[in-house]
Order: structure tokens, then sequence, then C-alpha cells
């Protein structure tokens, strides 16, 4: 196994949201402020290496023909154990959040490593690649909140720093209030993955000059 | 696999199947017993402090006989500033749960969002301890007999891009007013 190609994989070459296309329901509906996003990614990621850890430790006893109703039985375990420990813990997000946390369930990020990779792989091996994915997804997430934050609400970091309120950026009554509405959403995401796509590109290209010199 | 078609098989996944749920539902059954107090006590300790942000002094009594406008009204505290009410109305997304404080001449003395699910950075507002959640709630301080949004005319200034949800509070607020007007 090889953490540094599961790390690059996971955060860029394959990540959940921008190559995959993966959680697009969460990713549109509550990137409006970065406390969402970080706690929204952070569940997002205790969940996949807990169902990762647990379906690949049950991949051999797991019959093929149950064994996505066998993996989604268990992710929605973890989503409601999630769901349950912040409502009790962490009111605040599971407030802001709302019905998007019991959504997880059908999360196609976390079905998709267990299909993907936990079914096929070992459990050190899963944990590491829940976790990798895990962060694609919470730092995508987080680039989208920011775009939409400040485009939307013109503020940084709202729900967060200053009290809740983000710190200002733009003064009130510029920002664009569609931003932060769905349709600024699909915007705001179609515009980072396309300049996501443009930066791999990139890259990509100067990696084969660099190649192509030697 | 050449036992696939027998039985035997059929059984084995239904009882894998079976297995992995119940030691799923079991786990479940735990945390929840866990968890379903410090909720439970959360809640309470949110419907308490609710009514002491709109009604100064809290609560003496809980009345019982009271017309709930249509279902609107689901409680009434009783303090010696006057009232608080536990409001329904529906939001954007779901039920709105609101308290309004009302003062014995029928006026609101404050209100204050318990739970809902509106939009985040839209109807959310009318919940957010920030500024502009804070300015829209104070409209309704000193209101009395019925409000409406200025878009339908009346004298509310509603949340941008939140309207129906500033309808809502304002829907909550008239039926709070309304069962007051009906107690005396």
């Amino acid at each position: 196994m090889n953490f540094k190609k599961q790390f690059s994989d996971g955060l860029l070459h394959k990540n959940p949201v921008f190559v995959q296309l993966l959680g697009m329901c969460s990713t549109l509906a509550i990137t409006t402020s970065l406390f969402n996003g970080i706690g929204m990614g952070v569940a997002v990621t205790v969940i996949t290496i807990c169902s990762n850890v647990l379906i690949s430790a049950l991949r051999k006893v797991i019959p093929n023909q149950i064994r996505i109703a066998a993996y989604i039985t268990i992710i929605a375990g973890f989503v409601t154990v999630v769901d349950l420990l912040l409502k009790a813990f962490i009111p605040a997000l599971s407030e802001s959040l709302g019905v998007f946390i019991p959504l997880i369930v059908v999360n196609c990020m976390v079905l998709g490593r267990a299909e993907a990779f936990a079914s096929k792989n070992g459990v050190l091996a899963s944990a590491v690649d829940g976790l990798c994915q895990g962060i694609g997804y919470t730092v995508a997430l987080i680039v989208v909140c920011v775009v939409r934050e400040f485009l939307g609400s013109g503020t940084f970091g709202g729900g967060l720093l200053n009290g809740g309120e983000g710190i200002r950026i733009l003064p009130e009554g510029v920002p664009a209030m569609q931003m932060v509405m769905p349709v600024g959403g699909f915007l705001a995401l179609g515009c980072v993955i396309a300049g996501f796509q443009y930066m791999m590109r990139k890259m990509e290209n100067a990696r084969k000059d660099k190649e192509a010199a030697k | 696999m050449k036992t696939q078609n027998t039985a035997l098989y059929v059984l084995r996944l239904a009882l894998t199947l079976f297995a992995i749920t119940a030691v799923v539902a079991a786990a479940l059954a735990g945390v929840n017993s866990l968890t379903a107090p410090v909720i439970e006590a959360l809640n309470a300790e949110k419907t308490q402090q609710a009514i002491e942000t709109v009604l100064p002094g809290g609560f003496e009594e809980v009345l019982t006989d009271f017309d709930d406008q249509g279902g609107l009204v689901s409680k009434v505290y009783k303090g010696a500033a006057g009232y608080a009410l536990e409001v329904l109305p529906s939001g954007f997304d779901n039920t709105i749960t609101m308290m309004v404080g009302v003062d014995f001449e029928g006026k609101v003395l404050g209100i204050s969002v318990v739970s809902h699910s509106e939009t985040a950075g839209l109807g959310a507002v009318s919940a957010a301890d920030t500024a502009a959640g804070r300015a829209f709630r104070g409209q309704f301080v000193g209101a009395g007999g019925s409000l409406a949004v200025s878009k339908d005319g009346g004298a509310i200034e509603a949340i941008t891009g939140a309207t129906i949800t500033s309808r809502a509070v304002c829907a909550g607020v008239n039926a709070a007013l309304a069962c007051v007007a009906g107690l005396e």
C-alpha cells in the first residue's frame, strides 16, 4: 500500500468532488458558510473511515449478491450514530446542517469507496483510503464554501469566526444573494471544477514537458 | 460459486443481511440510550431559554385552556410580565418552532426562534444570533394587532430573499396575539 499515492489521489487525481463528481447533493446544498463546509467534511470523513474499515473487515463474509444492501445498512448505522452524537454534543452544527446529516447515507462518495475500495482491500488500507478521500472531500467543500460565501454573503468564515458572523470583506448590499441559494451552488461548483481541471491539466503538461526534456 | 441457486445459499444471504441489520440496530439502540437524555435536556434548556428571552422573569404556570388558532399555538406559559406562547407556523421547508412573548396589553415583548429548517443564510437569519437576525426579530417588539411583511402591505421588513420565512414568523406572531386576546 502506498500512502502518498492514496493521499494525492484523494486530494487531487481522484478527488471525490472535483474529479469523481460524487456527493454532489451535499456539496451543492450546504456550502454556504465555512462552518458548514468543515462540519460536513469532518462528519463525512469519519463516516467513510468507519464504514470502510467495517466493510473491509467483513468483505469475505458478505455475499456478493447482497453487498449493496449490507453496505448501505452499515453506512446508515454510522450516519445515524454521528447524527445522534452531533445532536447531543454539537447542537449548533446539527442545527446548521439540518437534514443533510441524515442524508449522508445517500452520499455516493461513502458507498462509492465501499464498493470501489474497501470491498477489495485490507482494513488498514481501507481506513487510509477513507481518510484521504474524506480530506479531499472536505477540502473541496471548503473551496466551494469560501467562493460562495464571499460572493453571496461577502464574508469569510461564517458561523466560525468573529462570533459567528464571519469577517466581512464586501460591504453589505454588494454580494449577490443568489450565490448562497441553490442556483449559486451550481454556478460556483461548475466554475470551481473548471478551474480545478485547468490547474490539473497544466500540472500534467508541465510534468510531461519535464519528462520529455530528460 | 456452484451453490448459488440452492435453498441453503438463499438462506445464507438472508441470514447474513439479517445479522448485519440486527447488529446495527443493537448498536443504534445503545447510542440512542446514551444520547437521548442529553438531547432531551438540551431541548428543555432551549425552551427554557427561549421563554426567558421573550418573557422577562420567566413563567409561573402553564395554561392549558386556550384557543390554539387552528393548531398554530401549541403551548402557553403565563408569567408576571405576560405570556410566552410556543407557536408552530409553517416555514419554507418545515414547521418553525417559535416562542412569542406577549404582555397583558397585547403587545409583543419579543420573539425567539427555537428550531427551524429554513435555508442557511436566508430563512435561517430569522433565528441567527447576528445583527441581521436581531434586527429582524426586533421589529416585532411592541407591535400589536395584526402584522404583515411590507410586501403584503404591513410594517415588517422581510429578511432579504426569505419572504416566505418572514411571512411565517408574522403568521406565528399574529396567532400568538390573537390567542392572547382571547385569553382575557
